[in-house]
Protein backbone atom coordinates (compact mmCIF):
# COMPACT_ATOMS: atom_id res chain seq x y z
CA UNK A 1 0.00 0.00 0.00
CA UNK A 2 2.86 2.32 0.43
CA UNK A 3 3.88 2.23 -2.94
CA UNK A 4 -0.20 2.87 -3.90
CA UNK A 5 -0.14 6.26 -1.39
CA UNK A 6 3.88 7.13 -3.00
CA UNK A 7 2.01 6.87 -6.70
CA UNK A 8 -1.21 9.05 -5.59
CA UNK A 9 0.43 11.63 -3.54
CA UNK A 10 2.75 12.04 -6.64
CA UNK A 11 -0.24 12.25 -9.15
CA UNK A 12 -2.12 14.63 -6.83
CA UNK A 13 0.82 16.76 -7.23
CA UNK A 14 1.10 16.48 -10.94
CA UNK A 15 -2.86 17.03 -11.33
CA UNK A 16 -2.65 20.32 -8.88
CA UNK A 17 -0.06 21.96 -10.82
CA UNK A 18 -0.82 20.81 -14.13
CA UNK A 19 -4.65 21.93 -14.42
CA UNK A 20 -5.43 24.79 -14.95
CA UNK A 21 -8.58 24.31 -16.89
CA UNK A 22 -10.30 26.46 -14.12
CA UNK A 23 -7.55 29.37 -14.01
CA UNK A 24 -7.68 29.77 -17.75
CA UNK A 25 -11.83 30.04 -17.65
CA UNK A 26 -11.79 33.17 -15.20
CA UNK A 27 -9.52 35.04 -17.93
CA UNK A 28 -12.16 34.12 -21.16
CA UNK A 29 -13.76 36.78 -22.55
CA UNK A 30 -16.72 34.36 -23.53
CA UNK A 31 -17.15 32.91 -20.40
CA UNK A 32 -16.64 36.63 -18.70
CA UNK A 33 -19.69 37.38 -20.99
CA UNK A 34 -21.73 34.32 -20.40
CA UNK A 35 -21.39 34.87 -16.66
CA UNK A 36 -22.12 38.88 -16.83
CA UNK A 37 -24.34 39.20 -19.27
CA UNK A 38 -26.33 36.54 -20.58
CA UNK A 39 -27.79 34.97 -17.30
CA UNK A 40 -30.85 34.94 -18.98
CA UNK A 41 -29.77 33.32 -22.70
CA UNK A 42 -31.76 30.01 -22.13
CA UNK A 43 -30.85 26.46 -21.92
CA UNK A 44 -28.99 26.53 -25.66
CA UNK A 45 -26.07 29.28 -23.71
CA UNK A 46 -26.17 26.91 -21.00
CA UNK A 47 -25.25 24.32 -22.94
CA UNK A 48 -22.60 25.18 -24.91
CA UNK A 49 -21.39 26.53 -21.48
CA UNK A 50 -21.69 23.02 -19.96
CA UNK A 51 -19.72 21.61 -22.90
CA UNK A 52 -17.08 23.83 -22.64
CA UNK A 53 -16.39 23.87 -18.98
CA UNK A 54 -17.08 20.34 -18.34
CA UNK A 55 -15.35 18.88 -21.12
CA UNK A 56 -11.71 20.22 -20.67
CA UNK A 57 -11.70 19.55 -16.85
CA UNK A 58 -13.08 15.97 -17.26
CA UNK A 59 -9.45 14.78 -17.88
CA UNK A 60 -8.18 11.51 -16.37
CA UNK A 61 -5.73 12.02 -14.07
CA UNK A 62 -4.02 8.62 -14.64
CA UNK A 63 -3.01 10.10 -17.62
CA UNK A 64 -0.43 12.26 -15.71
CA UNK A 65 1.89 9.42 -15.27
CA UNK A 66 3.64 8.66 -18.27
CA UNK A 67 2.36 5.23 -20.18
CA UNK A 68 5.78 3.40 -20.08
CA UNK A 69 6.57 4.83 -16.55
CA UNK A 70 3.72 3.20 -15.37
CA UNK A 71 4.14 0.17 -17.11
CA UNK A 72 8.03 -0.15 -15.97
CA UNK A 73 6.43 0.88 -12.03
CA UNK A 74 6.33 -2.97 -10.00
CA UNK A 75 3.28 -2.83 -9.25
CA UNK A 76 0.44 -5.95 -8.79
CA UNK A 77 -2.22 -6.71 -10.30
CA UNK A 78 -4.46 -5.82 -7.51
CA UNK A 79 -2.37 -2.56 -7.00
CA UNK A 80 -3.02 -1.66 -10.82
CA UNK A 81 -6.73 -1.95 -10.17
CA UNK A 82 -6.93 0.15 -6.75
CA UNK A 83 -5.09 3.10 -8.83
CA UNK A 84 -7.40 2.61 -11.69
CA UNK A 85 -10.29 2.90 -9.33
CA UNK A 86 -8.88 5.68 -7.09
CA UNK A 87 -6.97 8.28 -9.38
CA UNK A 88 -10.42 9.58 -11.21
CA UNK A 89 -11.14 11.30 -7.76
CA UNK A 90 -8.03 13.26 -7.63
CA UNK A 91 -10.41 15.25 -9.66
CA UNK A 92 -12.35 17.45 -8.40
CA UNK A 93 -14.93 17.12 -11.00
CA UNK A 94 -15.75 13.24 -10.08
CA UNK A 95 -16.61 14.76 -6.62
CA UNK A 96 -18.68 17.65 -8.35
CA UNK A 97 -20.39 14.61 -10.40
CA UNK A 98 -21.18 12.85 -6.95
CA UNK A 99 -22.52 16.28 -5.29
CA UNK A 100 -24.98 16.48 -8.10
CA UNK A 101 -26.06 13.29 -7.71
CA UNK A 102 -26.81 13.96 -4.27
CA UNK A 103 -28.60 16.98 -5.27
CA UNK A 104 -31.09 14.96 -7.61
CA UNK A 105 -31.86 12.80 -5.23
CA UNK A 106 -33.28 15.21 -3.23
CA UNK A 107 -35.02 16.72 -5.68
CA UNK A 108 -33.05 19.87 -6.16
CA UNK A 109 -31.94 19.48 -9.78
CA UNK A 110 -33.41 17.77 -12.37
CA UNK A 111 -32.25 13.72 -13.12
CA UNK A 112 -31.43 14.71 -16.49
CA UNK A 113 -29.11 17.64 -15.95
CA UNK A 114 -27.25 15.13 -13.30
CA UNK A 115 -27.75 12.71 -16.25
CA UNK A 116 -25.58 15.10 -19.01
CA UNK A 117 -23.36 16.44 -16.75
CA UNK A 118 -22.36 12.86 -15.60
CA UNK A 119 -22.37 11.92 -19.36
CA UNK A 120 -20.11 14.77 -20.59
CA UNK A 121 -17.40 14.64 -17.60
CA UNK A 122 -17.84 10.60 -18.66
CA UNK A 123 -17.01 11.38 -21.95
CA UNK A 124 -14.25 13.82 -21.24
CA UNK A 125 -12.64 10.60 -19.11
CA UNK A 126 -13.02 8.82 -22.09
CA UNK A 127 -11.99 10.57 -24.97
CA UNK A 128 -8.73 11.45 -22.93
CA UNK A 129 -7.65 8.09 -22.68
CA UNK A 130 -8.31 7.73 -27.05
CA UNK A 131 -5.10 8.46 -29.02
CA UNK A 132 -6.15 11.52 -30.86
CA UNK A 133 -4.00 13.54 -32.94
CA UNK A 134 -2.86 16.48 -31.83
CA UNK A 135 -4.54 19.97 -33.12
CA UNK A 136 -1.71 20.16 -35.56
CA UNK A 137 -1.95 16.44 -37.52
CA UNK A 138 -5.84 17.02 -37.08
CA UNK A 139 -5.45 19.96 -39.24
CA UNK A 140 -2.99 18.69 -41.81
CA UNK A 141 -4.60 20.31 -44.69
CA UNK A 142 -5.26 23.76 -44.03
CA UNK A 143 -5.17 26.24 -47.67
CA UNK A 144 -1.97 28.04 -48.47
CA UNK A 145 -1.56 31.84 -48.66
CA UNK A 146 0.51 34.33 -51.24
CA UNK A 147 3.72 35.60 -49.82
CA UNK A 148 6.89 33.99 -47.82
CA UNK A 149 4.57 34.15 -44.71
CA UNK A 150 2.82 31.49 -45.91
CA UNK A 151 4.20 28.57 -43.59
CA UNK A 152 3.63 30.68 -40.63
CA UNK A 153 0.26 31.88 -42.10
CA UNK A 154 -0.70 28.10 -42.02
CA UNK A 155 1.22 27.35 -38.30
CA UNK A 156 -0.50 30.01 -37.14
CA UNK A 157 -3.77 28.47 -38.39
CA UNK A 158 -3.58 24.93 -36.73
CA UNK A 159 -2.26 26.76 -33.97
CA UNK A 160 -5.69 28.68 -33.65
CA UNK A 161 -7.72 25.37 -34.74
CA UNK A 162 -6.32 23.60 -31.44
CA UNK A 163 -7.80 25.70 -28.77
CA UNK A 164 -11.42 25.19 -27.81
CA UNK A 165 -12.13 29.32 -28.21
CA UNK A 166 -12.59 27.68 -32.19
CA UNK A 167 -14.91 25.15 -31.85
CA UNK A 168 -17.31 27.32 -29.23
CA UNK A 169 -17.17 30.20 -31.74
CA UNK A 170 -17.69 27.80 -34.80
CA UNK A 171 -20.81 26.17 -32.91
CA UNK A 172 -22.28 29.47 -32.32
CA UNK A 173 -22.02 30.58 -36.05
CA UNK A 174 -23.01 27.13 -37.56
CA UNK A 175 -25.92 26.89 -34.96
CA UNK A 176 -26.92 30.80 -35.71
CA UNK A 177 -26.54 29.86 -39.69
CA UNK A 178 -28.88 26.95 -39.37
CA UNK A 179 -31.52 28.86 -37.63
CA UNK A 180 -31.24 31.28 -40.53
CA UNK A 181 -31.75 28.54 -42.72
CA UNK A 182 -34.82 26.17 -41.05
CA UNK A 183 -35.72 28.97 -38.63
CA UNK A 184 -38.37 31.71 -38.75
CA UNK A 185 -36.43 35.23 -40.01
CA UNK A 186 -34.15 36.60 -37.45
CA UNK A 187 -33.99 40.49 -36.71
CA UNK A 188 -31.20 42.07 -38.10
CA UNK A 189 -29.49 43.01 -34.43
CA UNK A 190 -29.81 39.40 -33.74
CA UNK A 191 -27.40 38.61 -36.46
CA UNK A 192 -24.85 41.33 -35.01
CA UNK A 193 -25.21 39.88 -31.63
CA UNK A 194 -24.55 36.66 -32.86
CA UNK A 195 -21.44 37.73 -34.73
CA UNK A 196 -20.13 39.62 -31.66
CA UNK A 197 -20.71 36.84 -29.20
CA UNK A 198 -18.76 34.38 -32.35
CA UNK A 199 -15.80 37.00 -31.97
CA UNK A 200 -15.94 37.29 -27.97
CA UNK A 201 -15.52 33.58 -27.96
CA UNK A 202 -12.25 34.13 -30.36
CA UNK A 203 -10.77 37.07 -28.39
CA UNK A 204 -9.06 35.69 -25.94
CA UNK A 205 -7.07 34.25 -27.77
CA UNK A 206 -5.96 37.76 -29.56
CA UNK A 207 -4.60 38.11 -25.90
CA UNK A 208 -1.87 35.50 -26.32
CA UNK A 209 -1.24 35.11 -29.67
CA UNK A 210 2.30 33.45 -28.90
CA UNK A 211 0.51 31.23 -26.35
CA UNK A 212 0.84 27.92 -28.20
CA UNK A 213 4.85 28.76 -29.96
CA UNK A 214 6.69 27.14 -27.25
CA UNK A 215 9.81 27.79 -26.36
CA UNK A 216 11.68 26.77 -29.79
CA UNK A 217 9.23 28.67 -31.50
CA UNK A 218 10.10 31.85 -29.24
CA UNK A 219 14.04 31.24 -30.39
CA UNK A 220 13.10 30.58 -34.14
CA UNK A 221 11.04 34.14 -34.13
CA UNK A 222 14.53 35.40 -32.60
CA UNK A 223 16.53 33.88 -35.80
CA UNK A 224 14.36 34.51 -38.49
CA UNK A 225 15.44 37.81 -40.40
CA UNK A 226 12.00 39.15 -40.14
CA UNK A 227 10.74 42.40 -39.29
CA UNK A 228 8.63 41.94 -35.44
CA UNK A 229 5.40 43.80 -37.45
CA UNK A 230 5.67 40.87 -40.14
CA UNK A 231 5.67 38.37 -37.27
CA UNK A 232 2.69 39.74 -35.50
CA UNK A 233 0.84 40.37 -39.10
CA UNK A 234 1.11 36.62 -39.90
CA UNK A 235 -0.36 36.28 -36.24
CA UNK A 236 -3.28 38.12 -37.45
CA UNK A 237 -3.90 36.99 -40.67
CA UNK A 238 -5.10 33.40 -39.23
CA UNK A 239 -7.40 35.19 -36.93
CA UNK A 240 -9.11 37.48 -39.28
CA UNK A 241 -9.27 34.57 -41.57
CA UNK A 242 -11.02 32.46 -39.26
CA UNK A 243 -12.97 35.28 -37.65
CA UNK A 244 -14.16 36.39 -42.00
CA UNK A 245 -14.83 32.50 -42.12
CA UNK A 246 -17.32 32.29 -39.58
CA UNK A 247 -18.84 35.61 -39.34
CA UNK A 248 -19.58 35.02 -43.16
CA UNK A 249 -22.76 33.85 -42.86
CA UNK A 250 -24.04 36.51 -40.13
CA UNK A 251 -22.90 39.70 -40.22
CA UNK A 252 -19.03 39.81 -41.97
CA UNK A 253 -18.26 43.42 -41.51
CA UNK A 254 -19.27 44.09 -38.27
CA UNK A 255 -17.32 40.52 -37.61
CA UNK A 256 -13.96 42.29 -39.31
CA UNK A 257 -14.34 45.61 -37.32
CA UNK A 258 -14.62 43.68 -33.88
CA UNK A 259 -11.54 41.37 -34.77
CA UNK A 260 -9.45 43.92 -35.70
CA UNK A 261 -10.08 46.23 -32.37
CA UNK A 262 -9.94 42.97 -30.76
CA UNK A 263 -6.28 42.52 -31.94
CA UNK A 264 -5.40 45.48 -31.56
CA UNK A 265 -6.59 45.78 -27.85
CA UNK A 266 -4.99 42.14 -27.36
CA UNK A 267 -1.89 43.28 -28.24
CA UNK A 268 -0.03 44.77 -25.93
CA UNK A 269 -1.02 41.28 -23.76
CA UNK A 270 0.45 39.13 -26.79
CA UNK A 271 3.63 40.96 -27.00
CA UNK A 272 4.61 42.22 -23.54
CA UNK A 273 2.95 39.75 -21.45
CA UNK A 274 3.21 36.48 -23.03
CA UNK A 275 1.71 33.49 -21.31
CA UNK A 276 2.02 30.01 -21.99
CA UNK A 277 -1.33 28.62 -23.73
CA UNK A 278 -2.65 24.49 -23.63
CA UNK A 279 -4.08 22.94 -26.54
CA UNK A 280 -7.31 21.76 -26.12
CA UNK A 281 -8.38 24.13 -23.53
CA UNK A 282 -9.82 27.75 -23.95
CA UNK A 283 -7.30 30.57 -24.25
CA UNK A 284 -6.77 32.47 -20.91
CA UNK A 285 -6.39 36.43 -21.36
CA UNK A 286 -4.71 38.65 -19.23
CA UNK A 287 -7.13 39.09 -16.63
CA UNK A 288 -10.88 39.81 -16.67
CA UNK A 289 -10.43 43.49 -16.28
CA UNK A 290 -8.64 43.53 -19.58
CA UNK A 291 -10.84 41.04 -21.47
CA UNK A 292 -14.07 43.31 -20.27
CA UNK A 293 -11.98 46.22 -21.98
CA UNK A 294 -11.64 44.58 -24.86
CA UNK A 295 -15.44 43.26 -25.18
CA UNK A 296 -16.59 46.93 -24.94
CA UNK A 297 -14.53 48.21 -27.58
CA UNK A 298 -15.55 44.95 -29.87
CA UNK A 299 -19.36 45.51 -28.97
CA UNK A 300 -18.94 49.32 -29.96
CA UNK A 301 -16.88 48.52 -33.17
CA UNK A 302 -19.35 46.24 -34.27
CA UNK A 303 -22.62 47.96 -33.53
CA UNK A 304 -21.12 51.49 -34.68
CA UNK A 305 -20.46 49.38 -37.77
CA UNK A 306 -23.78 47.40 -38.26
CA UNK A 307 -25.88 50.22 -37.04
CA UNK A 308 -24.17 53.54 -38.26
CA UNK A 309 -22.29 53.06 -41.27
CA UNK A 310 -20.10 50.18 -43.04
CA UNK A 311 -16.89 53.06 -43.14
CA UNK A 312 -16.52 52.58 -39.22
CA UNK A 313 -14.25 49.74 -40.37
CA UNK A 314 -11.95 52.11 -41.67
CA UNK A 315 -10.90 53.41 -38.31
CA UNK A 316 -10.69 49.92 -37.08
CA UNK A 317 -8.29 48.73 -40.00
CA UNK A 318 -6.03 51.93 -38.70
CA UNK A 319 -6.00 51.48 -35.18
CA UNK A 320 -5.74 47.45 -35.93
CA UNK A 321 -2.48 48.92 -38.06
CA UNK A 322 -1.09 51.61 -35.83
CA UNK A 323 -0.94 48.54 -33.02
CA UNK A 324 0.95 46.43 -35.49
CA UNK A 325 3.29 49.02 -36.00
CA UNK A 326 3.71 50.41 -32.19
CA UNK A 327 4.00 46.78 -30.82
CA UNK A 328 5.88 45.63 -33.87
CA UNK A 329 8.74 48.23 -32.21
CA UNK A 330 8.22 47.11 -28.91
CA UNK A 331 8.48 43.75 -29.91
CA UNK A 332 12.22 44.21 -31.07
CA UNK A 333 13.06 46.18 -28.09
CA UNK A 334 11.84 43.44 -26.21
CA UNK A 335 14.17 40.63 -27.93
CA UNK A 336 17.31 43.08 -27.75
CA UNK A 337 16.47 43.56 -24.24
CA UNK A 338 16.00 39.55 -24.00
CA UNK B 1 35.02 36.31 -39.36
CA UNK B 2 33.91 35.97 -35.54
CA UNK B 3 35.68 38.69 -32.95
CA UNK B 4 33.97 38.93 -29.57
CA UNK B 5 36.15 40.94 -27.08
CA UNK B 6 35.18 41.34 -23.32
CA UNK B 7 32.31 39.49 -23.93
CA UNK B 8 29.91 39.09 -20.53
CA UNK B 9 26.53 37.88 -19.46
CA UNK B 10 25.28 38.50 -15.60
CA UNK B 11 22.01 36.82 -14.18
CA UNK B 12 21.52 39.26 -11.37
CA UNK B 13 25.22 37.90 -9.67
CA UNK B 14 25.75 34.90 -11.37
CA UNK B 15 28.20 35.85 -14.76
CA UNK B 16 27.39 32.82 -17.19
CA UNK B 17 30.31 34.21 -19.30
CA UNK B 18 33.19 36.03 -18.15
CA UNK B 19 35.64 38.26 -20.36
CA UNK B 20 35.51 36.02 -23.04
CA UNK B 21 37.72 37.26 -26.00
CA UNK B 22 37.88 34.91 -29.00
CA UNK B 23 38.94 34.99 -32.42
CA UNK B 24 37.46 33.27 -35.82
CA UNK B 25 38.82 32.48 -38.62
CA UNK B 26 36.98 32.22 -42.47
CA UNK B 27 36.60 28.08 -43.05
CA UNK B 28 37.88 27.49 -39.62
CA UNK B 29 35.93 24.83 -37.69
CA UNK B 30 35.95 26.01 -34.00
CA UNK B 31 34.83 23.35 -31.51
CA UNK B 32 33.93 25.31 -28.12
CA UNK B 33 34.10 22.70 -25.08
CA UNK B 34 32.98 22.65 -21.65
CA UNK B 35 31.53 20.89 -18.80
CA UNK B 36 27.01 21.61 -18.29
CA UNK B 37 26.28 25.21 -17.41
CA UNK B 38 30.07 26.20 -18.61
CA UNK B 39 28.64 29.22 -20.54
CA UNK B 40 28.58 27.55 -23.94
CA UNK B 41 25.05 27.82 -25.18
CA UNK B 42 25.15 31.44 -23.76
CA UNK B 43 27.96 32.28 -25.29
CA UNK B 44 26.15 30.98 -28.82
CA UNK B 45 23.07 32.63 -28.00
CA UNK B 46 25.48 35.99 -27.58
CA UNK B 47 27.26 35.13 -31.16
CA UNK B 48 23.55 34.51 -32.64
CA UNK B 49 21.84 38.11 -31.40
CA UNK B 50 19.70 35.94 -29.75
CA UNK B 51 20.75 37.29 -26.52
CA UNK B 52 22.66 40.68 -25.83
CA UNK B 53 25.72 40.52 -23.82
CA UNK B 54 25.84 42.35 -20.51
CA UNK B 55 28.75 43.94 -21.91
CA UNK B 56 31.61 43.66 -24.13
CA UNK B 57 31.47 43.88 -28.57
CA UNK B 58 30.61 40.55 -30.69
CA UNK B 59 31.09 41.13 -34.53
CA UNK B 60 30.25 38.27 -36.66
CA UNK B 61 30.75 38.18 -41.03
CA UNK B 62 32.28 41.99 -39.80
CA UNK B 63 28.63 43.10 -38.41
CA UNK B 64 28.07 43.94 -34.92
CA UNK B 65 25.50 41.50 -33.46
CA UNK B 66 23.78 44.63 -31.89
CA UNK B 67 23.45 46.98 -34.06
CA UNK B 68 23.26 45.07 -37.17
CA UNK B 69 21.17 42.30 -36.11
CA UNK B 70 18.49 41.53 -38.59
CA UNK B 71 21.42 41.69 -41.16
CA UNK B 72 23.50 39.85 -39.58
CA UNK B 73 20.58 36.96 -39.42
CA UNK B 74 20.36 36.71 -42.97
CA UNK B 75 24.13 35.84 -43.07
CA UNK B 76 24.19 32.99 -40.42
CA UNK B 77 22.72 29.68 -40.43
CA UNK B 78 21.98 28.67 -36.45
CA UNK B 79 20.92 25.22 -34.60
CA UNK B 80 19.70 26.53 -31.47
CA UNK B 81 19.94 24.79 -27.93
CA UNK B 82 16.44 24.25 -28.03
CA UNK B 83 15.99 23.49 -31.83
CA UNK B 84 13.50 26.35 -32.47
CA UNK B 85 10.72 24.12 -33.87
CA UNK B 86 7.34 24.86 -34.36
CA UNK B 87 5.23 22.16 -33.19
CA UNK B 88 2.47 22.95 -36.46
CA UNK B 89 4.66 22.55 -39.34
CA UNK B 90 6.14 19.17 -41.20
CA UNK B 91 9.69 18.79 -41.53
CA UNK B 92 9.38 20.11 -44.89
CA UNK B 93 7.24 22.91 -44.13
CA UNK B 94 10.21 24.17 -42.24
CA UNK B 95 12.83 24.11 -44.57
CA UNK B 96 9.85 25.97 -46.86
CA UNK B 97 9.47 28.61 -44.77
CA UNK B 98 13.28 29.07 -44.84
CA UNK B 99 13.77 28.97 -47.73
CA UNK B 100 10.88 32.08 -47.98
CA UNK B 101 11.95 33.73 -45.16
CA UNK B 102 15.67 34.14 -46.18
CA UNK B 103 14.84 35.22 -49.87
CA UNK B 104 14.82 31.92 -51.89
CA UNK B 105 12.50 31.39 -54.98
CA UNK B 106 10.08 28.45 -54.70
CA UNK B 107 11.98 26.17 -56.86
CA UNK B 108 15.38 26.36 -55.41
CA UNK B 109 13.42 26.15 -52.07
CA UNK B 110 11.93 22.88 -53.11
CA UNK B 111 15.64 21.41 -54.54
CA UNK B 112 17.60 22.28 -51.53
CA UNK B 113 14.85 20.80 -49.40
CA UNK B 114 14.68 18.06 -51.68
CA UNK B 115 18.59 17.52 -50.91
CA UNK B 116 18.38 17.57 -47.63
CA UNK B 117 15.93 15.13 -46.79
CA UNK B 118 17.74 12.94 -48.95
CA UNK B 119 20.71 13.59 -47.57
CA UNK B 120 19.95 13.62 -43.89
CA UNK B 121 17.68 10.42 -44.21
CA UNK B 122 14.63 12.69 -43.31
CA UNK B 123 12.64 11.87 -46.65
CA UNK B 124 10.11 9.29 -45.01
CA UNK B 125 9.46 11.85 -42.64
CA UNK B 126 8.99 14.76 -44.42
CA UNK B 127 5.59 15.25 -43.91
CA UNK B 128 5.54 14.33 -40.22
CA UNK B 129 4.64 17.40 -37.80
CA UNK B 130 7.61 18.21 -35.23
CA UNK B 131 5.60 17.57 -32.17
CA UNK B 132 5.03 14.04 -33.33
CA UNK B 133 9.46 14.15 -34.66
CA UNK B 134 11.71 12.03 -32.54
CA UNK B 135 14.83 13.83 -30.95
CA UNK B 136 17.05 12.98 -33.37
CA UNK B 137 14.70 14.00 -36.33
CA UNK B 138 14.06 17.12 -34.78
CA UNK B 139 17.85 17.92 -34.59
CA UNK B 140 18.29 17.15 -38.26
CA UNK B 141 15.28 19.62 -39.15
CA UNK B 142 16.94 22.14 -37.57
CA UNK B 143 20.40 21.29 -38.64
CA UNK B 144 18.95 21.34 -42.41
CA UNK B 145 17.40 24.45 -41.46
CA UNK B 146 20.51 25.94 -40.40
CA UNK B 147 21.95 24.65 -43.80
CA UNK B 148 19.29 25.59 -46.14
CA UNK B 149 19.89 29.16 -47.04
CA UNK B 150 23.89 28.85 -47.78
CA UNK B 151 25.18 30.75 -44.75
CA UNK B 152 28.61 32.22 -44.18
CA UNK B 153 28.40 31.45 -40.71
CA UNK B 154 26.89 28.57 -38.65
CA UNK B 155 26.14 27.97 -34.75
CA UNK B 156 25.90 24.84 -34.29
CA UNK B 157 25.17 23.73 -30.55
CA UNK B 158 25.64 20.46 -29.86
CA UNK B 159 24.56 19.13 -33.36
CA UNK B 160 25.65 15.37 -32.67
CA UNK B 161 23.66 14.70 -29.56
CA UNK B 162 20.97 12.12 -30.40
CA UNK B 163 21.78 11.72 -34.25
CA UNK B 164 22.11 8.08 -35.28
CA UNK B 165 25.61 7.43 -35.84
CA UNK B 166 24.93 7.42 -39.72
CA UNK B 167 23.60 10.33 -39.76
CA UNK B 168 26.10 12.21 -37.46
CA UNK B 169 28.84 11.06 -40.20
CA UNK B 170 27.18 12.66 -42.91
CA UNK B 171 26.59 16.04 -41.35
CA UNK B 172 30.27 15.78 -39.76
CA UNK B 173 30.87 15.37 -44.02
CA UNK B 174 28.74 18.00 -45.05
CA UNK B 175 30.40 20.35 -42.25
CA UNK B 176 33.97 19.95 -43.55
CA UNK B 177 32.95 20.49 -47.00
CA UNK B 178 31.28 24.02 -46.54
CA UNK B 179 34.66 24.63 -44.05
CA UNK B 180 36.91 23.83 -47.04
CA UNK B 181 34.33 26.26 -49.28
CA UNK B 182 35.16 29.28 -46.84
CA UNK B 183 32.19 28.30 -44.67
CA UNK B 184 32.98 29.33 -41.00
CA UNK B 185 31.40 26.76 -38.04
CA UNK B 186 31.42 27.53 -34.93
CA UNK B 187 30.49 24.50 -33.30
CA UNK B 188 29.38 23.32 -28.86
CA UNK B 189 29.80 19.28 -28.59
CA UNK B 190 30.53 16.67 -25.69
CA UNK B 191 31.43 14.12 -27.39
CA UNK B 192 35.30 14.59 -27.45
CA UNK B 193 35.56 11.96 -30.53
CA UNK B 194 33.83 13.77 -32.95
CA UNK B 195 35.39 17.30 -31.67
CA UNK B 196 38.43 16.19 -32.70
CA UNK B 197 38.03 14.96 -35.53
CA UNK B 198 36.29 18.25 -37.25
CA UNK B 199 37.89 20.95 -35.06
CA UNK B 200 40.71 23.21 -36.64
CA UNK B 201 40.35 25.74 -33.70
CA UNK B 202 39.77 23.93 -29.78
CA UNK B 203 38.22 26.43 -27.03
CA UNK B 204 37.54 25.36 -23.73
CA UNK B 205 35.43 26.83 -21.30
CA UNK B 206 34.85 26.51 -17.33
CA UNK B 207 33.01 28.52 -15.21
CA UNK B 208 32.17 30.89 -18.20
CA UNK B 209 35.89 31.73 -18.55
CA UNK B 210 38.11 30.33 -21.76
CA UNK B 211 40.97 27.60 -20.10
CA UNK B 212 41.96 26.85 -23.17
CA UNK B 213 42.11 28.15 -26.67
CA UNK B 214 44.24 27.11 -30.06
CA UNK B 215 44.76 25.31 -33.30
CA UNK B 216 43.98 21.68 -32.95
CA UNK B 217 46.93 21.17 -34.34
CA UNK B 218 48.61 22.62 -31.14
CA UNK B 219 46.93 19.70 -28.95
CA UNK B 220 50.10 17.67 -27.66
CA UNK B 221 48.10 14.87 -26.26
CA UNK B 222 44.01 13.37 -27.43
CA UNK B 223 41.50 16.42 -26.87
CA UNK B 224 40.21 14.12 -24.33
CA UNK B 225 43.03 14.01 -21.63
CA UNK B 226 43.58 17.46 -22.56
CA UNK B 227 39.79 18.27 -21.85
CA UNK B 228 39.95 15.84 -18.28
CA UNK B 229 43.11 17.84 -17.39
CA UNK B 230 41.88 21.43 -18.28
CA UNK B 231 38.26 21.69 -17.53
CA UNK B 232 37.15 18.69 -15.53
CA UNK B 233 38.22 15.34 -14.10
CA UNK B 234 35.85 12.35 -13.74
CA UNK B 235 35.51 11.79 -9.93
CA UNK B 236 32.97 7.79 -9.35
CA UNK B 237 31.92 7.38 -6.84
CA UNK B 238 31.08 3.79 -5.49
CA UNK B 239 28.02 3.57 -5.22
CA UNK B 240 28.05 0.70 -2.45
CA UNK B 241 24.09 -0.19 -2.60
CA UNK B 242 24.40 -1.05 -6.65
CA UNK B 243 24.31 -4.93 -7.05
CA UNK B 244 22.19 -5.30 -3.58
CA UNK B 245 19.04 -7.34 -4.27
CA UNK B 246 15.51 -5.05 -4.50
CA UNK B 247 13.86 -4.81 -1.41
Amino acid sequence: MARLAAILKALWRAFQRGEKSIATLAGNNFFLVALLFLGKAGTFLFLIMGLVILFPLSTDPLRKIPPSRLGLWPLEKREMWLLRAISPWVNPMTWAIVALALWAARGRVTVGLWAMAAGLVAAGFVISELPLPRGATMWRRVPHFPGRLDQLVRKNLREMLSTLDFYCALLLSLSTALYRIFGPPLPPEALMAMTLLVVIALSSYAQCLFGLDGVGGWSRYGLLPLSAWRILAAKDAAFLVIVVVLSAPLAPLAGLGAALVALAMGRRSSVLDPRPQARWRFSAGASPVYGIGQIIAMAFAASSIFLTSWLIVFPCVALWAGSLWWYGQKMEEKELAA
Amino acid sequence: MISCRNLTRRYGDFTAVDNLNLEVETGAICVFLGPNGAGKSTTVKMLTGLLPPTSGTVEVCGLDAAANARELKRRIGVLPEDLGLFDDLTVEEHLHLTGAVYGLDRHETRRRTDQLLHTLSLEHGRHTFASACSHGMRKKTSFAMALLPSPQVLFLDEPFEAVDPVTSRIMRDLLQSAARRGVTIFLTAHILSVAEELATQVVMIRKGKIVWNSPAAELKQSLEAHYFDLVESPVVEDLEWLGSPPS
